[in-house]
């Protein structure tokens, strides 16, 4: 599973965040963080965070 | 599909996805492309994004019949036909309902020119006009989330506008409890905003074509060229009347898992018919004293991705909603979010940061349990809380 995000566009609205925690998380200063190499088992929930993007700044591939 | 803002949308590419192959019909007042609701207030008022930039869905997506500026008139459950404003009747076997709002209208008189209310595209295009049409002295009424947005990016423009917001309550958004509305107030003055709290709008003043002031509840009249009402939405709901489905403040009543409850009795849904987004009044979503309305993006995209893939899987199969209520805003520099349902709480504690720094977050409880919480640039802090409110969620009713 191959997490893109495209910080131009990331707003750190941290919608992903709740719905992914283990794998998306914002900074004290709300600056998004994405866990490296994430289990394929969370695969559906990274999904499903990546549509939780309002500003469809995540891509994710091979979930 | 009736209605084909972001709840529509998304319950279109759900039936897709789950693998729903066969007719597709879209209806929208709207005879705009379906477009995205939260920048219009922030971002496509300050020009940083184009109405391009917000696009939802092209006109070849999903494979649809797109049916647009037409808006639909009426439903037949019996017949299973929605009846739209130019007579036309579309059969269905499966309708989502995902009509939206309007935005709540004043209540009185108006000026013919230069007092607008901000829902959609172009209400943004007339405000845009106006402004660009050198309206200087702009009143904004009501200091909700949609005012606050606006009376933030139109002070920020850099054109010298000088915005006063009015609002009966004593602060703005005051919907998210605790310090947060102290500190948007003292943000906004910083700002330049003047604010008005506690009192009314009864009226406005006009030259007889366009406004020139809107009276406040005390008499003082406040120099206008251009004034936004931003007082709250009504569900578009008009036209299901006589339905036979259950209306409750407006909103489309539904159950756990989003199909239309009817009139018909205790627990009665219709299994052809489910809702999502600002329109749907879902059991899900309850304090105890009902079900919570839900006027946010993540709800209409959440509840639009169900309503979708339940529609096809049918009432025995079909998936409870279990989303976690979360909303964001922007406005002054502050970034407030919140999840759960802060405004059920009955007092709210700060967590961590100090609302004199601008940095806040705000627990609200009922009793013991947790509700929801509010962050002011603090967001990070909220997936922890989320997670509580998951966990502690009360066991929703058996089916």
């Amino acid at each position: 599973m191959r997490i893109t995000v495209d910080h131009d566009l990331c707003d750190g609205l941290g919608q992903c965040a709740l719905v992914a925690p283990e794998v998306f998380e914002l900074d004290d200063d709300e600056r998004l963080m994405v866990a490296p190499d994430p289990a394929p088992g969370l695969a559906p929930r990274v999904a499903a965070a990546a549509r939780a993007c309002p500003v469809r700044a995540i891509t994710v591939e091979g979930a | 599909m009736v209605g084909a803002g972001l709840a529509g949308v998304r319950a279109c590419a759900s039936l897709r996805a789950q693998g729903y192959s066969g007719a597709l019909t879209v209806v929208s007042d709207e005879a705009h492309l379906p477009y995205d609701r939260p920048p219009l207030t922030k971002q496509v008022v300050a020009g940083t994004l184009t109405e391009a930039d917000i696009r939802l869905a092209g006109a070849d997506d999903f494979g649809a019949r797109w049916i647009r500026g037409t808006a639909a008139a009426g439903l037949d459950r019996d017949r299973r036909r929605v009846r739209l404003a130019d007579g036309t009747e579309l059969p269905y076997d499966g309708l989502v309902l995902a009509t939206g709002a309007q935005a709540r209208p004043w209540p009185g008189e108006v000026p013919p020119g230069g007092v607008l209310a901000v829902r959609g595209l172009d209400d943004v295009r007339r405000l845009r006009a106006a402004v660009d049409g050198g309206a200087r002295d702009v009143v904004v009424v009501g200091a909700g989330f949609v005012g606050v947005e606006l009376a933030s990016s139109l002070s920020g423009l850099g054109l010298g506008i000088r915005v006063t917001l009015v609002e009966p309550l004593d602060g703005p958004l005051r919907a998210l409890g605790g310090t947060v509305s102290g500190i948007v107030a003292a943000a906004a003055r910083r700002a330049g905003v003047g604010l008005r709290l506690g009192t009314g709008v009864r009226g406005f003043r006009s030259d007889g074509e366009r406004v020139t002031g809107a009276v406040l509840s005390d008499g003082t009249v406040l120099p206008a060229e251009l004034v936004v009402v931003a007082i709250g939405m009504t569900p578009a709901t008009g036209w299901l009347r006589g339905s036979g489905l259950s209306l409750v403040s407006g909103r489309v009543h539904c159950d756990e898992r989003l199909f239309a409850r009817t009139g018909g009795g205790a627990g009665a849904s219709d299994p052809r018919i489910v809702v999502a987004g600002d329109v749907a009044l879902c059991d899900a979503v309850c304090s105890p004293e009902g079900p919570v309305a839900l006027e946010h993006w993540s709800n209409a995209a959440a509840q639009g991705e169900l309503a979708g893939s339940n529609l096809l899987a049918g009432p025995g199969p079909a998936e409870p909603y279990e989303h976690v209520p979360s909303f964001w805003t922007s406005a002054f520099g502050l970034r407030i979010k919140s999840v759960g349902l802060p405004g059920t709480g009955d007092r709210a504690v700060v967590e961590a940061g100090d609302p004199a720094t601008d940095a806040v977050v705000e627990a609200h409880y009922r009793g013991d349990r947790l509700v929801g919480a509010v962050t002011v640039n603090r967001g990070g802090l909220l997936t922890a809380y989320a997670r509580r409110l998951r966990e502690t969620r009360p066991a929703a009713p058996a089916a």
